[in-house]
């Protein structure tokens, strides 16, 4: 039998979800419901568990949860909005999001020099779709901006953290800081 | 073109003497010692001569070669730079190993990129509400051609008074600026037409008009015509809380 502040704060937690459209932390589920986060936790996995056969579903996403449609039910969704999906990204900006993403921070010198071609106008897309976004200047000469991902780009892609993005084999100083507890350790990577 | 034709300017120095474009291209080639090559002399020499016989195409070419003798003679005349900050390449193995290593690099960041692919196609069926922010219509029921057909008949308005040259300068941000500090008066918005007063300039009206594309680029306005050829309304966008927050953290 669940316990009833866990199943209480579940029905809370689903509202607020409805509402926000958008990932929920759980300090802001903790602060909505008033329970404590570990009952909050407890809650979420409920309402996932709940959610396994109906047409939402719970993700984890961003440092957050969302209630999302399920994918299967999309072209039910379009035919009602009468939309068309949105443009996916082009071969070339998604793998210079996947250097940004494997890299960062990093320079546009830098991932120019990996891509073999220059790539001020896909920065700049990819900038203005807020995937990524200046995070500081690196400390060499002409002071060139670092890029990084955004929440928007976890967002995108359906991520948890940085280190929910898929494995990459291991080469160089691959891996970023952020996943390394994730990643699987380069032994063979030259200092 | 080595071809002497009368009128032709004739480089006379100790070391050289024939067309320019001679000279220049021995130059490039390395066969000319740029140190003691007299420039100065050179152009003071085809001046006087551009005195007496003046043709523009003839003076624009000469210009820009005697430029590009310039740009050589001061690189010749520059201390060497360091040999570039590459990694130190010890022999042509390291180096094959330096462009394996940046291809192996290549190679992961496309297999990770097939896999950020599926998942994009996955997230892409996912549905939140509200929809996220580049979908929600800023520019409700506008076409560009309305928004550029608007800005020809106040353009045109602008044009019919003589042009003047504004005391000081109008700059873009200046515009946006002003655009906001109205729409923030007018909480139901404002005509098109009323953001450009009747005494502005055609300069004015042109960066008001171009304030405005970013005010949209930017999402900080909403843009709306209730029927075609209506009148186009401009609203301030309100920022949504925690969102707009979001995306700037």
């Amino acid at each position: 039998m669940t316990d009833p502040r866990i199943r209480e704060a579940a029905s809370a937690i689903e509202c607020v979800l409805l509402v926000s459209g958008e990932p929920v932390r759980l300090d802001q589920l903790v602060e909505a419901t008033q329970a404590p986060p570990e009952v909050v936790i407890a809650a979420t996995e409920l309402l996932q568990q709940e959610y396994a056969d109906r047409g939402l579903e719970i993700q984890a996403v961003a440092g957050g949860y969302q209630l999302g449609t399920r994918p299967a039910y999309a072209e039910a969704v379009r035919r009602y909005l009468g939309a068309a999906g949105r443009e996916p990204l082009s071969q070339a900006a998604l793998e210079t999001l996947a250097i940004v993403a494997y890299r960062q921070p990093i320079t546009r010198p830098e991932i120019e020099a990996l891509r073999g071609v220059r790539s001020e106008y896909i920065l700049e897309r990819l900038e203005e779709r807020r995937l990524i976004k200046a995070v500081g200047r690196k400390q060499t000469v002409g002071r060139p901006i670092l890029y990084g991902t955004t929440d928007a780009f976890l967002r995108y892609f359906g991520l948890r953290d940085l280190s929910d993005l898929p494995p990459i084999e291991a080469f160089g100083r691959g891996a970023p800081n952020a996943a390394a507890a994730g990643a699987p350790a380069s032994t063979d990577s030259k200092p | 073109m080595t071809n002497t034709r009368p009128g032709t300017f004739v480089v006379h120095t100790a070391t050289f003497e024939g067309p320019l474009d001679q000279l220049l291209r021995l130059a490039q080639q390395g066969q000319v010692d740029l140190q003691t090559l007299p420039l100065a002399d050179i152009a003071a020499d085809y001046l006087a001569h551009a005195r007496r016989d003046f043709d523009v195409d003839d003076v624009t070419e000469t210009i820009w070669m005697l430029a590009a003798l310039i740009e050589l003679k001061a690189r010749a005349l520059l201390p060497q730079p360091p040999p570039p900050e590459e990694p130190p390449v010890d022999d042509a193995g390291d180096l094959e190993e330096l462009l394996e290593e940046r291809l192996a690099a290549y190679r992961a960041f496309k297999d990770v990129a097939t896999a950020l692919r599926a998942l994009e196609a996955y997230q892409q069926r996912v549905f939140l509400r509200p929809p996220d922010e580049p979908d929600e219509p800023l520019l409700s029921g506008v076409a560009l051609t309305d928004l550029f057909r608007a800005f020809q008949e106040v353009l045109a308005r602008g044009r019919e008074r003589g042009a003047e040259i504004p005391p000081e300068g109008i700059t873009v941000a200046d515009r946006m600026a002003a655009v906001l500090a109205l729409l923030a008066a007018h909480p139901d918005g404002v005509p098109f037409d009323a953001l450009f007063p009747p005494e502005a300039s055609r300069l004015e009206i042109v960066v008001t008009f171009l304030a405005l594309l970013e005010l949209i680029r930017l999402l900080r306005v909403r843009v709306m015509q209730e029927a075609r050829f209506g009148t186009i309304r401009i609203h301030a966008r309100i920022p949504q809380e925690g969102r707009s927050g979001a995306e700037a953290g």
